[in-house]
């Protein structure tokens, strides 16, 4: 599939919405597929971004390649959510959040724990890939069980 | 900057609303065109004398490009400068801010700033909303809601300062009071409610509360104000009010990316989720008007919940970094006594209608010493705070009856 032409919007069993995936995010859900986690990284100065990036903050630099992540964080800040809409309503209560990746950067996700009231601020967390409500493969966090 | 403090007036203002279940029901584009005629009738001018128009952000349930073509369309004006502002709901105040600064160019001589939004009578708001403020393809597939991409920096904000659930409820409790005297809040009827009411509500997003989080406002409202300059402003029947300084502030789209950079004022020192522009946009409004946070007598925020009111106590200079808690606690915005705070009802408890100028022009009408609700007494300074984006846009307006400098 040639992505540099912005078509299909469609990556794998994905399809987001109106003007996602891009061309600068397609390679992040490519290596989801693979179970790998991706981050942007500047090929210039190293700096590492989250993947929706274009241009790097630290030099200005737009060539923006990817890098794998280690997977592992920890929870940076979390909710709880009770009350949804559409698909979600019958998962609730579930736990959506910010991961801070070892890497240093922030990911807004799904943390998962076999209970919910385990999620707290800092506790350790590992990449897992799963399908949720949508029916999209997404990468989440789980709790890592001491 | 100072030379902008107090340059220009707000000559008429103009509101119309449309309630659930009344008869006839309005679009946007009909209450902001009828708030429009309003605020140019109050003004004293004519649509051949409408220099620039500035409308805010495009309505969810009116949607058309370029939707300030489409006011002007319909009000036959012929601006020699015409555009959307649209920073979220801080876009509001922002159509004013822009058209101060037109004006003092000198290209023009008044501008007409319309904003208006109808949407719970055209759209099911809690589905229709879910998603709406999350990023589609990193947030919404994980089942964000409004709320929850708020909750996050609800939590972190009591995280590290030590907030806790029943300071915050306090400033639901205040606002309903005001709400209470409101001919048009949407909680006018439901009666006053207590610290316990709020921290016993249904969880909605951890740790937030139905009756820690913003209603809708039960219908629609257009508002339109006239700006011109201070020389312009005198000798007419209606009193104006002057824009005594204003500041605005943006730092992102989507929250989960508020972490992803730092280095500049409201995060200096490192990527957090709690620090607003509101505190920038506050320090730029101080600063232009010469005044400081002992000299308002009342304040409006467009906070939608209700840590986000007891942090802009902090961000807006009404008390000290990590001490909005405290404050509010010790009676530092109680409807008796305290710092007229929401005095329509806020967010909590008048309701949320998008974006507008409904805040304002209760600013406007305490100063004139008419206002709808209750009257905040011997009222000489306001502010308005408008916000919008999940915690990313910010607007500051000092308004005073009197030019100042």
């Amino acid at each position: 599939m040639d992505w540099s032409q912005g078509q299909p919007l469609r990556v794998g069993d994905m399809f987001l919405g109106l003007y996602q995936p891009s061309p600068e995010t397609t390679g992040f859900w490519e290596g989801v597929k693979r179970h790998e986690l991706l981050l942007k990284v500047c090929n210039s100065c190293g700096k590492l971004h989250h993947p929706r990036r274009i241009l790097c903050s630290g030099c200005g630099e737009s060539g923006l390649g990817w890098t794998r992540s280690s997977g592992k964080g920890k929870v940076y800040a979390f909710s709880e959510i009770h009350r949804s809409a559409g698909v979600f309503s019958k998962s609730t209560p579930y736990v959506v959040g910010i991961a801070e990746l070892e890497e240093g950067v922030h990911l807004f996700s799904r943390f998962m724990a076999r209970n919910n009231a385990d999620v707290q601020i800092d506790r350790p967390v590992d990449v897992d890939f799963q399908v949720l409500e949508q029916g999209f493969l997404l990468p989440v966090f789980k709790l890592r069980e001491e | 900057m100072k030379q902008l403090g107090s340059s220009c007036a707000v000559i008429g203002m103009g509101r119309s609303i449309c309630k659930r279940g009344e008869p006839e029901k309005k679009t946007p584009l009909q209450l902001m065109v009828e708030a429009a005629g309003l605020a140019m009738k109050e003004a004293g001018i004519n649509r051949t004398q409408v220099g620039a128009l500035f409308t805010g952000r495009m309505p969810r349930t009116y949607c058309s490009l370029q939707y300030n073509q489409t006011v002007l369309n319909e009000l036959k004006i012929v601006p020699t400068f015409c555009t959307e502002v649209t920073a979220h709901g801080a876009g509001a105040l922002g159509t004013i801010e822009l058209a101060i600064l037109a004006l003092n160019s000198g290209m023009i001589d008044y501008a007409l700033c319309v904003c208006g939004e109808a949407s719970p009578l055209w759209i099911e708001m809690v589905e229709g909303s879910a998603n709406w403020e999350a990023d589609l393809q990193f947030e919404g597939p994980y089942g964000a809601t409004t709320p929850s991409l708020y909750a996050m920096c609800a939590q972190r904000y009591m995280h590290e300062y030590g907030i806790t659930p029943a300071q915050l409820a306090r400033v639901a409790v205040e606002n309903r009071k005001w709400a209470l005297d409101h001919p048009h809040a949407a909680m006018r009827r439901r009666g006053p409610i207590t610290v316990d009411d709020v921290l016993s509500s249904k969880m909605i997003a951890s740790p937030m509360r139905m009756l820690d989080c913003a209603t809708w406002f039960p219908g629609g409202i257009g508002s339109a104000a006239i700006v011109t300059r201070a020389e312009l402003a005198k000798g007419r029947e209606k009193a104006p009010f002057y824009v005594a300084g204003f500041g605005q502030c943006s730092t992102h789209e989507w929250i989960g990316e508020r972490m992803g950079f730092w280095g500049v004022d409201p995060v200096k020192d490192g990527p957090n989720l709690v620090r607003t522009g509101a505190s920038v946009a506050a320090k730029q409004a101080y600063t232009m008007s010469g005044l400081s946070p002992k000299d308002v007598d009342l304040v409006q925020t467009s906070a939608p919940f209700t840590f986000a009111n007891v942090l802009m106590l902090e961000e807006l200079g009404f008390c000290g970094v990590g001490e909005g808690g405290a404050f509010v606690e010790s009676g530092g915005v109680d409807y008796d006594g305290g710092l007229p705070f929401n005095t329509t009802g806020g967010y909590l408890s008048f309701g949320q209608s998008g974006q507008g100028l409904y805040l304002l022009k209760e600013v406007a009408d305490q100063i004139a010493g008419q206002p709808e609700g209750r009257p905040v007494p011997d009222a000489k300074i306001g502010m308005v705070h408008g916000h919008g984006g999940p915690n990313a846009c910010h607007s500051v307006m000092l308004v005073s009856g009197e030019q100042l400098q």
